[in-house]
């Protein structure tokens, strides 16, 4: 408890990540402020209608002060994504975000709360410092503080906590019954288009959605403490994009994917170009390969070079690992799966079969 | 920030954010409380009005049924007005009527606001000068389970 409490008092890191989720954060409040503004020109102003505030109706703004507010967060979103003055404005479009939250519960939702959330503690700390459009930052000037990010991390785990904690005590929701009615009903309003007819099917089955049931509950309640461990880690991130992936694809709710998948960029460890991807200049596919990696290398795990051909029959690439010790062939694609965000859902089963090669290391790991 | 700040700030947000999660099942909607995909209910909402019975009649108010949330009232100077329900709630989920309609909020709070809703036309609505009070019979079902109905009326007008 002292070590955690020391760690939100002095513990200092590389920004570069919180500044990856600010982005993100700050491209996902502009959306919600757009699709505010597309309410506003379609339906109306909430606040003449019929609404249900949380706080005073003196505090419920008039359409004209409204309509200013909803301004101001969409320039505030676009001023925290491109990275100017993106602290101060990524503050202003979450609390004018979560002003507007209060001023009618019925448009409350537990995913877009979350995003205000996260976008608040997130402006609480040195997100300034990397992904700007003004430029980079050298890597010396990014060690700043960590515990804004180390806030989001527990916010994250909160929010799993909570889903997964209320799950387990309904009877409902443990037994499938919430899970398989949900499924029928989505079926029956034609809302599972992307799922095949015979999973859907399954799902509505009592049997199979109370299995379904608990492992999703398992999951959540694994999320809130694996991302923590770091033994777990990198399993718990891999199996909490595919669990959000699942939920996204049969509930649909993206905001709940995009707080999730920003918070994970959090969790990974700082270690900005720790490792080298050299490739074959020679070889066209190696030149696409260092292209696609130097392109989808969002956190900057790699030093991508090309190294010289000595005319001997080489390897297209080369990673180096964080200890030093070189993969290539399909090691080295797992271990660019497990650094390029885009690639990471595919790491677990490219790195399995990775451990049943015996080629691939091209010296001995320590 | 000093180290300090930035301690008494996660420590308040923290308690902050448990007091609101733990607080959640207080709410009707369980606001603040990350309760994702909670439930899986419906409601089916029958609207009708309640108006003062022509004289002569045996009972003192007749009950109209409301079809698609519009009727015809008259004013008070006598002319009939078309009055809307979606004049003023415009959320899908409080102005369907008869048919079955996701409570994504939860039943309970789906019942809580078609109540505040009901009150809420039932005072919006100065050119309906026949209508006493609103009345909402709901069809709840929750997790699939056996519906059962629950009799709604708006404040008295």
């Amino acid at each position: 408890m002292t070590s955690v409490v020391q760690r939100f008092r002095s513990e200092f890191g590389d920004a570069y990540s919180l500044g990856l989720c600010r982005v993100a954060v700050a491209a996902m409040l502009f959306w919600q402020s757009l699709e505010a503004g597309h309410a506003l020109l379609t339906e109306g102003y909430f606040g003449t209608a019929f609404h249900l505030p949380f706080i005073a109706e003196a505090f419920v703004p008039s359409p004209r002060v409204y309509a200013l507010l909803l301004a101001t967060r969409l320039a505030a979103a676009t001023l925290a994504a491109v990275g100017v003055h993106p602290r101060p404005a990524l503050a202003v479009a979450s609390l004018l975000g979560l002003h507007a939250l209060l001023c009618d519960r019925l448009q409350y939702r537990d995913d877009a709360y979350a995003l205000l959330l996260l976008a608040l503690v997130v402006s609480f700390g040195p997100c300034d410092r990397a992904w700007l459009i003004t430029g980079a930052v050298p890597i010396q000037d990014r060690l700043a503080p960590t515990w804004a990010a180390r806030l989001a991390r527990l916010q994250l785990s909160i929010l799993y906590l909570a889903s997964g904690g209320s799950k387990l005590l309904n009877a409902d929701w443990r037994d499938g019954v919430v899970l398989a009615d949900r499924m029928a009903r989505a079926a029956h309003d034609g809302r599972t288009h992307a799922i095949p007819q015979s999973v859907v099917d399954a799902i509505t089955r009592l049997s199979i959605s109370s299995g379904l049931s608990k492992l999703a509950i398992a999951t959540e309640l694994f999320l809130a403490f694996g991302l923590w461990i770091r033994r777990t880690r990198v399993v718990a991130l891999w199996w909490g994009i595919w669990f959000h992936v699942v939920v996204e694809v049969t509930t649909h709710m993206p905001l709940l994917t995009g707080v999730a998948l920003a918070t994970y960029v959090l969790f990974t460890t700082p270690d900005t170009l720790a490792r080298k991807l050299y490739f074959d200049p020679s070889r066209p596919k190696a030149v696409v390969y260092s292209r696609v990696v130097t392109l989808l290398d969002w956190l900057a795990r790699f030093e991508v070079r090309p190294w010289t051909p000595d005319g001997k029959r080489g390897h297209t690439i080369v990673v180096t690992r964080r200890d030093g010790s070189r993969a290539t062939g399909i090691r080295a694609f797992a271990m660019v799966c497990r650094c390029v965000p885009l690639l990471f859902p595919l790491w677990a089963p490219v790195a399995l079969i990775a451990s049943f090669t015996k080629g691939g290391e091209t010296n001995p790991r320590s | 920030m000093g180290p300090r700040a930035r301690l008494a700030i996660a420590g308040v947000y923290l308690a902050l954010q448990a007091a609101l999660v733990l607080s959640a099942e207080r709410r009707p909607d369980r606001a603040f409380g990350f309760r994702m995909a909670a439930e899986s209910s419906t409601v089916v909402v029958a609207l009708s009005r309640e108006l003062r019975a022509p004289e002569g009649a045996t009972d003192a108010v007749v009950v109209v049924s409301v079809k698609d949330g519009e009727w015809v009232a008259h004013d008070g100077t006598g002319k009939p007005r078309r009055i809307e329900w979606r004049d003023r709630v415009h959320e899908p989920e409080l102005a369907t009527f008869d048919t079955a309609v996701d409570a994504t909020a939860g039943a309970v709070a789906t019942v809580a606001r078609l109540q505040a809703a009901l009150d809420d036309v039932a005072t919006h609505t100065p050119d309906d000068t026949e209508t006493r009070a609103l009345l909402a019979d709901i069809v709840v079902q929750r997790n699939g389970r056996e519906p059962y109905a629950v009799h709604l009326r708006s404040v008295p007008r």
